[in-house]
Formats: C-alpha cells, sequence, structure tokens
C-alpha cells in the first residue's frame, strides 16, 4: 500500500436505464491513483455500462462521477482525453489505416484546435514509446486490416499509450485471443503499470488473471458492486458464489500462491467415452 | 505508400486537374481559333462560345465535381459506409422534388439572386437533409444505418412525388422536369458559377479544417469520444455543412449521381483512407472526373450534347455493383 494513495476517480449512485431494463442500480466506486483494478461479473452485469459512463460515453440517468475531484459533466472532452485513454474491446476490421496512422491520431487532444499534428511537440517521441513498449516496430507501416487479431490488439494499447493519460481503461483485451497472444498481452499490461504511475481498469471475464495480475478486483451483479475487495479476498468460494452465482473449484497457483479458477472435475473417468477397440 | 509518395501523387493530380482545366475549353464541336485568349470581354462569336459558354461550363464542372466527391468523403467516414453519399441520403430527391413543384407550377421569382427554381431545388435539399436527421435523431441513437434507411425511404417517397407530378403536368414541363433531373451543366453561366463558389469553397474549407476528426470517426464514435473528439457537434457540423454544399451544386447542376462514390473510392485505393491526403485527392479527382466527363458528354453524339449526369451514371452502375462484389471478395 503506498502512503498517501490520492483518489483520481470516485463515481457514486449510478443508475442508469436502458429502453425499460435497468442496467445500473446505485453502482458506486472509487479508484486510487496506480492502483490495478478489475471488474468481473456475469453477462449483463453492468460493467462495460460502467465503465463506459467513466468514459463519458454513456451518461447515466443519475448518480454523479468526478474525475480528479472535478465532476465529469464538467469535462469536457479533451480534458477527459487527457486523462483516461479506452482501449475498446477490438478494432474493426475494415480500417485499414497503417499502425502508426493510427496511433498517431490519439494525439488528437494534445493537439487539440492547432488543426495540424506537427504542433504536437511530443507527438512522435509518445508514438516511438507507445511502438517500443507494445513491440510492434515491425508492424508500423502495415494497414491493421491485414493484421492478427493479436497484433491488432497491440495496436489498439499502443494507441492508448500514446494518448499518455495517467487512467487506462480496457474492455476485456483478451477475450478473442489464443493462450499465447493472452499471455503477451498479460505480460504487457502489468509491465505498462509495474512502476503504479498509471492507474489501469480492465473489464474481464478472465478469473485467473485478475486474480493474479490485479489489486483490487470489483464484483459487479444486476447493476450493482456486489464485492470490491482485495485480490486475495475476493477469490474465496463464498465471494465468488455471491458474484456469479455459481460454485466455482479454486487452487492456489503452483508458483505464485494465487488462487486460480479450475474447471470442475467431469464425471468419473470410467464415464469418459472409452477408445474404440 | 509513404507520405511522400503520397505528396507526389497530390502533385501528380494537381497538374493532371491543371491540364484538365486547360483543355478541355478547346475541345468541342466548334473548334476557336486560340487568339479568342486574348480577348475575353469581345463580342464576336468565337470569343462568346470560349468565354461565356465554354469556359464557365468547365469551372462549373470543376466545382460540381470537386463538391460532390468530398461529399461522398465526409458521408461515407461518417457512416462508415462505402456507400452512404448526400444521394443515398435522400438530398438529391428533395432538391429534385423542390424544382419539380417549382417547373410544373411555374412560379417565376428571384431571392437573394437565386432564381424560383435555385430556390425551390435548395429548400427541397433542406427539407429532406432536415427529415432524414429528425427521424434519424427520434429514433434514438443516431447510428449510420438508421440515416442511411431513412435516406432511402425518404428517396423513394419524394421519387414518387416527382413521378405525379410529371403524370399531372403538361408535355413541356414534363420535359423540362425529366432534362434537369439527368444532370446537365449546359445551363452553365459565369453567373452560376460565381453563385455556386461559395456553396463549394465553404465546403471544402469546413471540411479541411475537420480531416483529424474524419479519420477517427471514420474509425467508431466510440474511439472519436474517448480521443477527445465531440462527435455529436463534429457530426452534426459536418452533415449541415456538405449537405447545404451538394444541395448546391444539385440546384444549378441538377443530380448528377455516382461521381460521390466512384471518385472517392478511386482516391482511397490508391492514397489510403488517411483524409489528411484523401479530402484533397478527392476534390482534385472529382473535378478533373467531371470536367472529363462533361467533355465527353458534349462531344459524344455529332446532333446534340447528352447531359453530363447520363454518362457518370453509365460508368457508376458497373462501378458500384464492381464496390459490391469486391467487398465480398475481401471480406473472409
Amino acid at each position: 500500500m503506498s502512503s498517501q494513495p490520492s483518489r483520481i476517480i470516485h463515481a457514486s449512485a449510478l443508475k442508469l436505464k436502458i429502453d425499460g431494463s435497468k442496467i445500473l442500480r446505485g453502482a458506486t466506486l472509487s479508484v486510487d491513483m496506480g492502483e490495478r483494478l478489475a471488474i468481473v461479473g456475469a453477462n449483463g452485469a453492468g460493467k462495460t455500462t460502467l465503465i463506459r459512463c467513466l468514459l463519458d460515453l454513456t451518461a447515466p440517468d443519475s448518480g454523479s462521477i468526478e474525475l480528479n475531484g472535478h465532476p465529469l459533466s464538467q469535462t469536457s472532452r479533451t480534458e477527459l482525453a487527457q486523462q483516461i485513454a479506452y482501449v475498446p474491446q477490438q478494432l474493426p476490421e475494415r480500417v485499414s489505416f497503417t499502425a502508426s496512422e493510427f496511433i498517431n491520431m490519439s494525439r488528437y487532444s494534445h493537439s487539440y484546435g492547432t488543426g495540424m499534428n506537427q504542433l504536437d511537440h511530443h507527438g512522435a517521441e509518445a508514438l516511438e514509446k507507445a511502438i517500443e513498449q507494445t513491440g510492434i516496430s515491425h508492424l508500423r507501416h502495415q494497414s491493421l486490416s491485414t493484421m492478427s487479431g493479436g497484433e491488432r490488439q497491440r495496436v489498439n494499447i499502443a494507441a492508448a499509450l500514446a494518448q499518455q493519460t495517467p487512467i487506462l481503461i480496457l474492455d476485456e483485451p483478451t477475450a478473442h485471443l489464443d493462450p499465447k497472444q493472452r499471455e503477451l498481452i498479460h505480460k504487457l499490461l502489468s509491465s505498462i503499470t509495474e512502476n503504479r504511475d498509471i492507474t489501469m481498469m480492465v473489464v474481464t471475464h478472465d478469473l485467473n488473471w485478475a486474480s493474479s495480475d490485479f489489486d483490487r478486483i470489483i464484483g459487479m451483479r444486476d447493476g450493482q458492486i456486489e464485492i470490491d475487495a482485495q485480490a486475495n479476498a475476493f477469490m474465496q468460494k463464498e465471494v465468488l458464489m455471491k458474484v456469479f452465482d455459481t460454485e466455482l473449484c479454486l487452487y492456489p497457483h503452483p508458483d505464485s500462491g494465487r488462487a486460480m479458477v479450475l474447471p470442475h472435475s467431469s464425471a468419473s473417468p470410467s464415464s469418459a467415452p472409452s477408445p474404440r477397440p | 505508400m509513404t507520405e511522400r509518395n503520397k505528396f507526389s501523387v497530390l502533385v501528380c493530380m494537381m497538374a493532371f486537374t491543371l491540364l484538365c482545366a486547360i483543355v478541355s475549353p478547346w475541345l468541342g464541336h466548334k473548334l476557336t481559333s486560340f487568339d479568342v485568349i486574348f480577348r475575353p470581354g469581345a463580342d464576336d462569336i468565337d470569343a462568346i462560345i470560349f468565354w461565356q459558354i465554354r469556359v464557365p461550363r468547365v469551372l462549373l464542372a470543376m466545382l460540381a465535381g470537386a463538391g460532390l466527391s468530398l461529399g461522398g468523403v465526409v458521408f461515407q467516414a461518417l457512416f462508415r459506409n462505402p456507400l452512404a453519399t448526400p444521394f443515398t441520403l435522400g438530398v438529391a430527391s428533395g432538391a429534385s422534388l423542390g424544382v419539380t413543384i417549382a417547373m410544373v407550377t411555374g412560379i417565376h421569382f428571384s431571392l437573394l439572386g437565386l432564381s424560383g427554381t435555385s430556390f425551390a431545388a435548395l429548400s427541397g435539399a433542406i427539407l429532406s437533409i432536415a427529415l432524414v436527421y429528425f427521424i434519424a435523431r427520434n429514433s434514438g441513437i443516431i447510428s449510420p444505418s438508421t440515416m442511411l434507411l431513412s435516406g432511402v425511404a425518404i428517396s423513394f417517397f419524394f421519387s414518387s412525388l416527382i413521378l405525379l407530378l410529371q403524370y399531372l403536368s403538361d408535355a413541356g414541363s414534363s420535359f423540362r422536369v425529366l432534362h434537369w433531373l439527368m444532370g446537365d451543366l449546359s445551363r452553365a453561366s459565369v453567373d452560376t458559377v460565381l453563385q455556386l463558389v461559395p456553396f463549394v469553397t465553404s465546403g471544402i474549407v469546413i471540411v479541411s479544417v475537420f480531416h483529424r476528426e474524419l479519420n477517427l470517426l471514420s474509425i467508431t464514435d466510440d474511439i472519436a469520444a474517448s480521443r477527445g473528439v465531440n462527435v455529436h457537434r463534429t457530426q452534426k457540423l459536418l452533415f449541415l455543412a456538405v449537405s447545404l454544399m451538394v444541395a448546391g451544386i444539385i440546384t444549378f447542376c441538377g443530380p448528377i449521381g455516382f461521381v460521390g462514390i466512384m471518385a472517392p473510392h478511386m482516391c482511397r485505393l490508391v492514397i489510403g483512407e488517411n483524409h489528411r491526403f484523401l479530402i484533397p485527392a478527392s476534390i482534385l479527382f472529382g473535378a478533373s472526373f467531371l470536367t472529363l466527363c462533361d467533355t465527353l458528354a458534349r462531344n459524344f453524339a455529332a446532333a446534340a450534347e447528352v447531359p453530363v449526369g447520363i454518362i457518370t451514371a453509365i460508368l457508376g452502375g458497373p462501378f458500384f455493383l464492381w464496390l459490391l462484389f469486391r467487398k465480398k471478395n475481401t471480406a473472409c
């Protein structure tokens, strides 16, 4: 724990109804500077809507959000973009900008009103740094539409990094990736936030990732925050039961000792299909 | 393609456009002697043909081509749909309905230097823009597909009204409406060029200022917003600016179709999606493309000139299909 954690986001009593169904029912959440926070919960629990509210992409019906103590409703788009960078779940496949063109676009808020990219003095530097951090220098001039899912996701993250914001919000960044690419992105995100100078919030279904790489886990259920706890306190059978309404099998990781979710052992070995005689 | 190469392509396109502008006025049934260039105000038949008919016509084609092409670029980015143009959204049919009403009823007046017909076209275009926008907004979020579908519905509705009016009117006005609907530059004069200049230049200036916003909006609204773009304000401003520009063009030239689809796509293939290059490239391509089409239209048949809208439509139809099939092949 840092000695004097400063509150960077405070959202209270967020309520939102879309087409008559209550998506958020009074969600309250605080985030401190430098935290790694995972948001988990069943499908439709309101995770994505909650981060959309924090990004001001969706306006809640009631409740308030403060960013560094200032109401989000009074923060302009450019000011917000200088504070929070967003990594959407996927980039559309039809986008055919090159990696460096796409990453450069996230410098928009830093040179807003100047009309020209060239006046963004730290733009080139930020671009290089983001490309280096995500290891995509070989993809620099390649079109996004010709990249694999994993490559495109690294460009997606690089663009958010080039925005150089204190807060990073990611929506299921590894949901569509194969195990190798998933590991790559997990490592990448851990190393980016290693110095605790970036606050990271991630929506994910990957409980094992949440358990091993995050400080705090928030469990959402029915538009509310059901559990808000440190990662090790969260990864308990009873807690997971409350959030997911299903019994999960936990076992400590052989290396880190962190609790991992194991698949239920299927029925007795005898019932497994036997090889053909 | 590197930025340097893109700049070179732009320079070549600029040179080609200039060449079109210089050569086209000399091409026609009656070749004028070269010395007319030194007597712009003279009243001999050669000078009149050159300075008061051909030069304004080439300039009008350039303005209209540039504007229609730019309109396509902006609408395709805003709606993230390769087939979106101010035409597919009903602007052209609104303007056409206005003109049909003015021609059939025979109202004659002039306001702010615009003739009754021009005024009717402009009001029709603005009406259809407002209608599309209103329908889309009241259906919840202004999603690209809602906008496109409302545009298609409005187009059909207006087109049937035009047919009804034509059916009910006498043969003379019916023919004049039909001729206008084909898209024609033969009414070009120094006045029409001067009246169209503010529409097109203001459109070009506004769109050029917003090239970075267009890049972001062409990806997704969420990306644009999270990078700091005021999405709704930008969408509204660009939508209105471009619709007005196109309404102005339709007013003076009739609904010349397909330029707004063809020119931006050809440019995208060559120069890529970055609007910093795509905008100037499309302006230049649109200008030279429509000028060439019109030169062809003027010289197509020995007996009579063909309206340029027919030429662009003949080229545009197959292109449209090619675009659809190409998409299918590259989809997976």
